[in-house]
C-alpha cells in the first residue's frame, strides 16, 4: 500500500479508539436515517413487511396541511408555541440577566431562585404544573382572581383561532369574561419558568464584555439604557443567535411536557397536538409508521431550513467581536 | 453608577413568582389529602402531614422504581464515560486521516432531530429482543453521545502535548497514554460528563415510555407519570413523590452551585 507504516499504525489506533462511535454512527444514525426515508414512501404497521406506497404519505400530509387537521394542526400548534415561547424566553432571559448583573445585596440568592426551576426534572415540573393549572381549584387561577383578572381555562379548552367573529365576541364581552389563555399558553408559561438556563448563559457572556466599552460609552454621555442598547445588546448578539437556534430546535423536539400535560393525547381538542406528539401517536398508537416517518422527514427539512435561514440572515444583526 | 431604585423591588417580585411553584409543591406535599381538598389555597398546612412521605413509599412501589432508575443511571453513566472518552481521544489526540471527517459526523448528528431516528431505533431494539429490558436504554450509551464526545474532545485538546510526548518517549502506546495520562488529567471534564449523563438518565421519560411496558421495570419518571394518571386525586401523595423525584437535582445544584452559577464571584457589569 501507499500509506507509510507509522501512519498506518496511527490510523488503526484511531479507528480502534473511535470504534464505539463508528458503530453508533452506523447503527443509530446512518441506517435509521436512510430506512426512515424509505419507510416514508411505504405503508408499514410494524408487523407486516413495509409495502411501497409512492408519495401517498406525503400527499396525505399535503391534504392535512391544507385542511388544518392532523399534520396541519400539529404544525400550527408547534409554530404557535415556538413563536411565542422563544422570543419571550430570550427577552425575559435578557431582562433577568441584566437585573442580576447589578451589584445587589443577596445577589447569589436571587440567582439561585431564578436558576433552580430549570433544574427540576421535566416529569416533576409537568406534574407540578398540572396541579397549579387545574382550572377549578388550581393556584394559578386563584392568583389571577385575587388580582382581579378572569380565571383561564388552562388545559381544558383550546383557544379558538383568531377570526373576525372571535375578535368581535372578545370586544363585546366585559373584560372579566375574557378567556384568552389555553393549553398552549400553559406550555409557554412552563417554558418561561425554566428560563434560568438562558439567564446563566447571558450572565456569563455579560461578564466577558470589556468594561472599557461601558466607560467609553459613559464618557460619550450615554445613559444606562443607551449603554444597554448599544454595548450590551450587540455584544450579546452571538449568544442570542445561539439561544434562538437552540430554542427553536428544542421547541420542535419538546415531547415530555406536552405528553404529560395532555395525558398522552394532545387533547383538549387537539390543542396540544404538537409535531412530536402527533408523530409518536401516529407511529405507536395508530401503527402508521410510513406516515409517521414522512412527518419526521418534513419536520427535519423544516428545522434544517429554519436553522439555515437564521444563520444566513444572522450576519445582518449578529456582531462578532474581532478583537478584545 | 448606582443601582436604579426600582431594581430591588422588581427583582424580589420576580423571584417570588419564580419561587412560588416549588414552594407550593413543598408546602402541598406536607398537607393531608383532606386539607388539600377542603382548603386548596391555604398557604401553610394546618397540620404538618409528614406521613405523606411514608405513605408514598407504601402506596406505590417507589423502591422498585428507584432501583430501576439507579440501574439505568449506573449503566448509562459508565457507558457514556467509557465510549465518549475513547472516541474523544481518537478525535483529539491520534493524528489519523479520517478523524476530521469523523468529527464532522459528530457535529452533524447533533443537528438531527430524534424524531427521525426514533422509529428505526425502536424496530432495531425490538429485533434484538431488548424490548421491555433496561438494556434498551443502556446499550446505546455504550456507542457514544455526540455532545459528550464534543465536550471531551475540546478538553483533551487543551492538555499539554509535552506530557503525551514524554509518555511516548517512555514507550507508552495510545492505550497507555489514554489510561495513564489523559484520563487522570481529565477528572474535571469526566465528572461533568458523568453528572450530565446522570441527570439526563434520571429525568429521561421518552426512552422508558418507548421501550418499557412492564411496570416492574419502570424508572421513577415513568412511575410518577403512571401514578398521576391513575391516582390523580391523591394530590398530597403525588406532590410528595414529585418532591422526592426532584431532590437529587436540588442536592446537585447546592453541591455544585459555584459551577452552575460560575459568574457569581466575577463582577458582572454595572450600569
Amino acid at each position: 500500500m501507499l500509506v507509510a507504516p507509522p501512519l498506518n499504525r496511527e490510523t488503526s489506533a484511531g479507528l480502534a479508539f473511535a470504534s464505539p462511535w463508528l458503530l453508533g454512527l452506523l447503527v443509530l444514525f446512518a441506517w435509521p436515517f436512510a430506512i426512515s426515508l424509505y419507510w416514508s414512501f411505504c405503508h408499514f404497521d410494524l408487523i407486516n413487511p413495509p409495502e411501497p406506497a409512492g408519495w401517498a404519505n406525503y400527499q396525505r400530509i399535503g391534504r392535512e396541511l391544507w385542511a388544518g387537521q392532523g399534520f396541519g394542526l400539529a404544525l400550527i400548534n408547534t409554530a404557535y408555541t415556538i413563536l411565542i415561547s422563544v422570543p419571550l424566553s430570550i427577552l425575559l432571559g435578557l431582562v433577568l440577566a441584566t437585573w442580576l448583573s447589578y451589584d445587589l445585596p443577596g445577589r447569589g440568592l436571587f440567582r439561585a431562585i431564578i436558576f433552580l426551576p430549570s433544574m427540576v426534572p421535566v416529569v416533576a415540573a409537568s406534574v407540578l404544573w398540572l396541579w397549579l393549572l387545574n382550572p377549578s381549584d388550581g393556584w394559578l387561577n386563584a392568583a389571577l382572581e385575587w388580582c382581579g383578572l378572569p380565571a383561564q381555562n388552562w388545559l381544558t379548552q383550546s383557544r379558538s383561532a383568531l377570526s373576525p367573529e372571535s375578535v368581535q365576541r372578545l370586544v363585546s364581552e366585559p373584560l372579566a369574561n375574557w378567556k384568552l389563555a389555553g393549553s398552549k399558553d400553559a406550555l409557554v408559561l412552563m417554558t418561561l419558568w425554566g428560563v434560568g438556563n438562558y439567564v446563566v448563559i447571558y450572565l456569563a457572556a455579560m461578564g466577558d464584555i470589556p468594561r472599557s466599552l461601558y466607560e467609553a460609552a459613559a464618557l460619550d454621555g450615554a445613559g444606562a439604557w443607551r449603554r444597554w442598547c448599544h454595548v450590551t445588546l450587540p455584544m450579546l448578539s452571538p449568544v442570542i443567535l445561539f439561544q434562538l437556534v437552540v430554542g427553536i430546535i428544542r421547541g420542535v423536539q419538546t415531547f415530555t411536557n406536552v405528553y404529560l400535560l395532555s395525558e398522552g393525547t394532545g387533547q383538549p381538542a387537539g390543542s396540544l397536538l404538537t409535531l412530536s406528539l402527533q408523530l409518536f401517536l401516529a407511529a405507536f398508537e395508530d401503527l402508521q409508521v410510513g406516515y409517521a416517518s414522512a412527518i419526521a422527514w418534513c419536520l427535519f427539512v423544516i428545522l434544517a431550513a429554519a436553522t439555515w435561514a437564521l444563520f444566513r440572515t444572522s450576519s445582518a444583526w449578529v456582531h462578532y467581536r474581532t478583537h478584545t | 453608577m448606582r443601582n436604579p431604585r426600582w431594581l430591588l423591588p422588581a427583582l424580589v417580585a420576580t423571584c417570588v413568582l419564580f419561587a412560588a411553584p416549588l414552594s407550593l409543591m413543598l408546602l402541598g406535599s406536607v398537607k393531608s389529602g383532606e386539607e388539600l381538598a377542603r382548603n386548596p389555597h391555604g398557604l401553610f398546612p394546618e397540620n404538618w402531614a409528614w406521613s405523606n412521605y411514608l405513605e408514598v413509599f407504601t402506596s406505590l412501589p417507589l423502591g422498585t422504581y428507584l432501583r430501576n432508575t439507579l440501574l439505568l443511571c449506573l449503566g448509562c453513566v459508565s457507558g457514556s464515560l467509557l465510549s465518549c472518552s475513547l472516541v474523544a481521544y481518537s478525535l483529539a489526540r491520534i493524528p489519523w486521516q479520517g478523524s476530521r471527517w469523523l468529527f464532522g459526523t459528530v457535529l452533524l448528528t447533533l443537528l438531527l432531530p430524534w424524531q427521525v431516528t426514533m422509529i428505526p431505533r425502536f424496530v432495531l431494539i425490538s429485533e434484538l429482543g431488548l424490548y421491555d429490558s433496561l438494556w434498551a436504554i443502556i446499550l446505546p450509551c455504550f456507542l457514544g453521545d455526540a455532545f459528550y464526545i464534543f465536550l471531551l474532545r475540546q478538553f483533551f485538546l487543551s492538555l499539554p502535548q509535552s506530557l503525551l510526548d514524554a509518555g511516548r518517549l517512555d514507550g507508552l502506546s495510545h492505550w497507555g497514554l489514554f489510561w495513564r495520562i489523559v484520563v487522570p488529567l481529565s477528572y474535571p471534564a469526566l465528572t461533568a460528563v458523568g453528572l450530565f449523563q446522570f441527570i439526563e438518565t434520571w429525568n429521561n421519560f421518552g426512552g422508558p415510555l418507548l421501550y418499557l411496558s412492564d411496570p416492574a421495570k419502570f424508572p421513577l419518571a415513568s412511575g410518577l407519570e403512571r401514578f398521576v394518571s391513575s391516582y390523580g386525586d391523591q394530590t398530597h401523595l403525588f406532590l410528595a413523590a414529585a418532591t422526592i423525584f426532584t431532590l437529587p437535582a436540588f442536592l446537585l445544584f447546592f453541591l455544585a452551585q459555584r459551577h452552575f452559577l460560575g459568574t457569581a464571584s466575577s463582577g458582572g457589569i454595572k450600569g
